[in-house]
């Protein structure tokens, strides 16, 4: 663990709210597209981007200092992650209805950076393209999703991700490899479609 | 697509994302490499998945909604009914440990002070020090 953050982990457990806060607004947006690409739907992964914070605060005793302080945090909001879609799942709650307004829109809550000017038939394809992704991304195991989501959407490197999923290296490539395999023949089905 | 055509596409598809992640040694790396170029079922696989992650990777950036911060710190601050931060003087933490260094350095200020002063009471001027009389012989009485 780096020296500043073993200096932030400190604070942290002495319970100093400036800390706490500094610890939010450095992760805030990581956290919270982690979840939204996990999710799916901007409500919810505010929602579990909230709860990851307060079980951090609540656990941070448990924090072992060996461990980075971010990968422990993404770790906390995977689990978050798989426990909320379980929990969708069982109410049977798969509306994504946001998707397809939301990828080109900003706005102050729950923004989307703002996208370059573009012209507007790229525009639509970009948002096409946007919701292609993030849907083919939703219909993907839970366990490819985390992959993908923290490798090609974060770039997270794979010692990371083996950290965070506590899986073998083996066993992150290969899900890695699937998912892409998975993605690469949705992307080229569109790509059919449109030139049909 | 066949099984074996899907088997022989996983094969290519797993080395092809090893070297666009880097994790080939040179050698493999150099096979790989030398395969994209000259075998066009290689060559496709390398095109599609590095077009599939430039589309994952330029997804949209989004960010946490402004009011994050201060939404998580309230919600702690309502559950745990004001316990959970530490508690607060004057709108922030005491610093305890800072003020019992000042203190410490105070006291050891006024301390030397007060033995360097001519008029302290700490320090014993051995000049102005009264001379000790010397015994006197006993009166002898008539």
């Amino acid at each position: 663990m780096s020296d500043p953050d073993h200096v932030l982990v400190r604070r942290l457990r002495d319970r100093d709210e400036r800390a706490f806060r500094e610890l939010i607004d450095r992760e805030r947006d990581r956290v919270y597209r982690i979840t939204f690409r996990m999710l799916g739907n901007r409500a919810e992964a505010e929602d579990v981007a909230q709860e990851v914070f307060i079980a951090v605060f609540k656990t941070i005793d448990s924090f072992r200092d060996e461990a980075k302080l971010s990968t422990w945090l993404y770790r906390v909001a995977v689990n978050h992650c798989k426990n909320r879609i379980k929990y969708l799942a069982r109410r049977h709650d798969r509306d994504r209805d946001e998707l397809d307004e939301s990828a080109h829109t900003s706005g102050v809550n729950g923004s989307i950076g703002a996208p370059l000017p573009q012209a507007p038939d790229k525009q639509l394809q970009g948002a096409q393209m946007e919701k292609l992704m993030q849907e083919a991304i939703a219909n993907l195991d839970e366990d490819q999703r985390i992959v993908v989501v923290l490798r090609d959407v974060e770039d997270l490197s794979i010692e990371e991700i083996c950290e965070i999923t506590g899986l073998p290296d083996g066993t992150v490539k290969s899900r890695l490899h699937r998912a892409r395999l998975v993605l690469r023949k949705k992307l080229q089905r569109h790509v059919g479609e449109q030139h049909e | 697509m066949s099984e074996a055509e899907d088997d022989i596409d996983d094969a290519i598809v797993a080395k092809v994302s090893d070297y666009l992640d880097g994790l080939l040694s040179g050698a493999e790396r150099d096979e790989v490499a030398k395969k994209i170029e000259t075998d066009p079922a290689w060559k496709q696989t390398h095109e599609d998945m590095r077009e599939t992650r430039n589309h994952l990777s330029g997804l949209q950036k989004a960010h946490a909604p402004a009011t994050f911060t201060n939404d998580v710190t309230d919600t702690i601050h309502k559950r745990s009914q004001g316990r959970f931060f530490g508690r607060k003087t004057l709108g922030d933490r005491v610093p305890f440990n800072a003020i019992l260094i000042i203190a410490i350095i105070a006291l050891a200020a006024v301390g030397y002070l007060m033995w360097a002063s001519q008029t302290g009471s700490l320090k014993v001027d051995k000049k102005h020090e009264a001379p000790t009389e010397p015994a006197k012989a006993p009166v002898k009485l008539p």
